[in-house]
């Protein structure tokens, strides 16, 4: 349940369970959404390595994309899982799980960081890039990182470039479009005024 | 947030609410304003009224879905919700979370922490009881959309409720499966409160006992019983666009319809000859992967004509459409105005001569205002701007879309969705245009208004082939009929139809 | 298509049989394992020891097997190419421009490719070996899983077949319309947009249809529950622990 105190503040009751049901929804649709962009990207992933890097910040868009539009706390880190599962579910092994966890923490840090009051391009952008340090984090152990310093530069730099564009400005003018369509009425937090003007 | 259940009492079958406030957030005014509404115990009630009036918005206040479950500010002097409930929603789609149907009735009774030993029985009680005959193991997705409701009452009845909320229940059903789901509920409701939002009367309408009917701002205007309602409230029924017993022969009978057929007769051409035909099918098969899915062996399409397609669900009617847009692999001879089509794999343009509306118009839209949309479909064809301004507002008005242009299309009515959607359609000029149920879920005023829409577009010259399972379509609007039956074309004749002559009540053993 | 039986075997191997919590536990564990390791041979033996489990236990018929496994078997090679190619390292064995092969470089290339086909495989044999539906009752009872999420995600799933058809539905509104896109990274977020656009109002409101049908039902967060399917800890769990240990250890002393 979502109680108000007397500022009218949310406080952090967890996720009703319509909520959590969307935000689920999303990552799964984002998980289908990012089987097809794996086709796509495995065409390229051979022959275009800078392309490919470029491409990547689509792996982070799930959880700033469904903070953006949802607006309550949990929901990058549930929705980013819950893609990660779609994939796992459709064969694409454990590591996906783990990614999909760690990197839907580190989204949902910067959201807590401005206490789920900012949803600009600049706080989902940087929601996208700490999606990419905590995929880099993992990578360290995985082994993909043991790259020579260049490549590695080059590799990790163009990931961060690549998820600040997918999440601060892809993410967020879809969201801006969804909006017009007037479905997030219905899912965000309902505010006082919309209470008050029952008077 | 305050809560409602203090005001509640527990012994009374009675429900209902007092003053009810509720506004939906992002909206400008509020939906209800001091509404008042009563149900006593084990009375049939039907809510009619406009879409959009928030009939169903009432039903999950009265059972408490709102504000519970759904975020909604509401405020009400006393509310009475029911001691046990259950609700039937329109969606056959969207109430299931289960794959087979022994899980998803499972769900519910682990929801009301019954004992595992007395599930199975009480699954093939309720089962039994809604005549829902099938091994319990089924999966939900092979069931046919009637069954699938008739599973949702199953639920329901687990629930052991006193009243049963249905919203509109059988709209997105075929005429088998509106049967199915109104036998059932008559057959177990005799005891219960039963509160009905429904555009599709025809079943009901003598069956309950009173009937509330809203206006478009959501007051009650009327609270009678059916009798009186059907007398008195006749120009509101039509207006609302219900489905009531009468409503084709009313239409049938109407100036505006008898004018449209009069202008019919004159403006049909005389017998066509055969060289004229539009398209022409010879061995035509559509495939899906590798699987042939709809085989034709020999049809024409002919101008002017108003071709309906009929058939069961999966016969591949729309599958037909599909193989016709070259949207799926095809084979055969296809020729359009004498002109090969080119079946080729890789070459998937479809023709430009055809277009298409699908059934879900929120799939075809592409823009963010509705201007847009149907300027898109100008622009491409590489008008001028200012060509493109002025047609597309003539389009708009022309398709009785008086709305704000600038409006956001998902943000319109359903009918004004399909509307939209054929107008974008219609935009591209094509010799035929092809639709799939364009008016399948609409309420009666919507389908009249989108096939006199059609009726017009044929007159100017547009060829029209709809897929549709509504006799009374294709009795009084139809030119040409084909019948699809598991995966085959049934009567593609390759000579024009003798017209409206023989129609008229031949029809109807086809299904 | 059906998520929910995307798989069918040939014939059910005891492997099905082992509580489906239990093997979820196991295999992630090992996974964990595996990920954090650093030492090639090691990982080798794990991927060997997932294969012999995937191909011997699965009950599929082996072409299917050796179908299943052939993305697993590029990930090796594509994983292990840039490694080796770019990975840093002391012992150069080979240089040609900026592409270096180095010891280094190529025992971790190697680790890669392993540490890759190894998490295919146990995934794989985890995915044809357990039904969904079995998997989220036995993670309610024996994991204490919150039933939220359990029926959420199986919620959820139920709809992916709509989903994809309306993502195929929407690739032939583009056709029909006549919709070009632009080139470049414009031109990916014009598909983006336009493809996210309908599928995701689409899905939220079904979603949300969804989840007022379930609390219809009595769905209540937190509150308990009785299971149509009950799963219990069986002694066939602690034959399938033992042995995935001990296969384990085998595969960590053979290294």
């Amino acid at each position: 349940m979502w109680l108000k105190n007397k500022k009218g503040r949310i406080d952090l009751k967890g996720l009703r369970f319509t909520d959590l049901l969307i935000t689920i929804m999303v990552g799964i649709v984002f998980g289908v959404i990012m089987k097809f962009w794996d086709d796509l990207y495995s065409v390229i992933k051979p022959i275009m390595p800078v392309a490919r890097q470029l491409l990547y910040g689509m792996w982070f868009m799930v959880g700033p994309f469904a903070m953006l539009l949802i607006r309550k706390p949990g929901v990058a880190i549930i929705a980013s899982l819950a893609g990660a599962s779609l994939s796992a579910f459709i064969g694409h092994g454990f590591e996906v799980l783990l990614y999909g966890l760690v990197q839907g923490l580190g989204a949902e840090l910067i959201f807590a960081s401005f206490r789920y009051k900012r949803f600009g391009i600049f706080v989902a952008g940087f929601a996208g890039v700490a999606s990419c340090f905590a995929g880099f984090f993992l990578d360290l152990f995985y082994g993909y990182a043991a790259l020579e310093a260049w490549a590695l530069f080059v590799k990790y730099g163009l990931r961060v470039i690549s998820s600040f564009i997918f999440t601060g400005i892809f993410a967020y003018y879809i969201v801006r479009a969804l909006e017009a369509t007037g479905v997030t009425n219905s899912i965000r937090p309902v505010s006082k005024e919309d209470y008050e003007s029952l008077n | 947030m305050e809560t409602v259940n203090d005001q509640q009492e527990q012994h009374s079958n009675t429900i209902g609410v007092t003053n009810l406030r509720l506004k939906f957030p992002g909206e400008r005014s509020l939906l209800f304003k001091d509404l008042s509404f009563e149900a006593k115990d084990s009375e049939k009630v039907l809510f009619l009224g406009p879409s959009g009036c928030g009939k169903s918005t009432l039903l999950q206040v009265l059972s408490g879905l709102i504000p519970n479950s759904i975020e909604v500010p509401t405020r009400q002097d006393t509310i009475q919700l029911p001691k046990s409930y259950g609700f039937v929603f329109q969606d056959p789609d969207t109430q299931f979370c289960m794959p087979y149907v022994d899980e998803e009735l499972a769900f519910v009774l682990e929801n009301l922490q019954v004992p595992r030993e007395q599930m199975d029985e009480r699954m093939d009680d309720v089962l039994k009881r809604v005549g829902l005959d099938v091994p319990p193991h089924s999966r939900i997705d092979d069931l046919s959309q009637g069954m699938k409701q008739r599973l949702a009452l199953a639920s329901v009845l687990l629930l052991d409720p006193d009243v049963i909320f249905l919203d509109e229940p059988s709209a997105l059903l075929d005429p088998e499966g509106t049967d199915q789901i109104w036998d059932s509920v008559k057959e177990v409701s005799e005891d219960k409160t039963v509160i009905i939002v429904e555009h599709k009367i025809d079943h009901i309408a003598d069956w309950v006992d009173r009937v509330i009917l809203f206006d478009d701002s959501g007051h009650i205007i009327a609270d009678e019983t059916p009798e009186v309602i059907f007398e008195q409230y006749q120009s509101e029924i039509t207006e609302y666009g219900i489905w009531h017993p009468n409503v084709w022969e009313h239409y049938t009978a109407s100036e505006s319809f008898k004018a449209m057929m009069k202008n019919r007769q004159s403006s049909t051409v005389d017998l066509v000859k055969d060289t004229d035909r539009i398209v022409h099918l010879q061995q035509f098969k559509g495939f899906y992967g590798k699987k042939e899915k709809i085989h034709v062996e020999e049809a024409s399409i002919y101008p002017n004509s108003w071709l309906t397609i009929i058939g069961d669900n999966g016969a591949g009617k729309s599958t037909l459409l599909l193989a016709l847009m070259r949207l799926i692999q095809a084979s055969g001879n296809y020729t359009i105005h004498g002109k090969a089509v080119s079946l080729d794999k890789k070459d998937k343009t479809p023709p430009k001569e055809l277009s298409f509306v699908f059934q879900n118009p929120e799939l075809q839209f592409i823009e963010n205002t509705v201007k847009d949309e149907v300027a898109f479909s100008l622009q491409i064809q590489g008008l001028s701007t200012k060509k493109v301004e002025e047609e597309a507002e003539h389009l708009l008005n022309a398709f009785r879309l008086y709305v704000d242009h600038e409006h956001h299309p998902y943000q319109l009515s359903i009918g004004q969705k399909r509307r939209l959607s054929v107008a974008t359609a219609f935009a591209h000029h094509s010799d035929i245009l092809l639709l799939d149920e364009p008016t399948f879920g609409q309420d009666a005023k919507s389908t009249y208004e989108m096939l006199e829409q059609l009726e017009e577009l044929r007159q100017q010259g547009t060829t029209i082939v709809m897929v549709t399972h509504d006799m009374n379509i294709v009795e009084h609007f139809a030119t040409d009929v084909w019948t699809v039956q598991q995966g085959k074309l049934l009567n593609g004749k390759d000579t024009p139809d003798e017209k409206c002559e023989t129609k008229v009540g031949t029809h109807h053993e086809s299904i | 298509m059906n998520l929910f039986d995307l798989f069918t075997p040939h014939k059910k191997t005891w492997l099905y049989k082992v509580n489906p919590a239990v093997k979820f536990v196991l295999f992630f564990a090992l996974f964990m394992i595996v990920f954090f390791n650093q030492h090639y041979q090691f990982t080798m033996n794990i991927m060997i020891m997932s294969a012999l489990l995937l191909f011997l236990f699965s009950g599929y018929r082996l072409k299917r097997l050796l179908l299943f496994s052939i993305p697993i078997v590029i990930s090796i090679f594509s994983t292990a190419v840039t490694m080796i190619l770019f990975g840093k390292g002391e012992t150069i064995w080979w240089q040609w421009g900026i592409i270096k092969i180095s010891e280094e470089s190529f025992y971790k290339g190697l680790l890669l490719g392993f540490k890759s086909a190894s998490f295919g495989f146990l995934g794989l044999v985890f995915l044809l070996t357990s039904r969904p539906v079995m998997l989220f009752y036995a993670l309610m009872q024996q994991l204490k899983l919150p039933a939220k999420f359990a029926y959420s995600f199986m919620a959820a799933l139920r709809l992916v077949p709509i989903i994809i058809d309306e993502l195929q539905a929407r690739s032939n509104a583009f056709k029909v319309r006549g919709v070009t896109f632009s080139k470049g990274i414009k031109g990916i977020f014009e598909r983006l947009r336009l493809y996210m656009l309908p599928i995701f109002a689409q899905s939220i409101r079904r979603a949300q249809r969804l989840a007022i049908a379930m609390e219809a039902k009595r769905f209540q967060i937190g509150a308990d529950r009785t299971y149509y399917y009950p799963t219990t800890y069986q002694p066939i769990d602690g034959v399938f622990a033992l042995l995935l240990i001990s296969l384990s250890l085998g595969a960590y002393f053979l290294s």
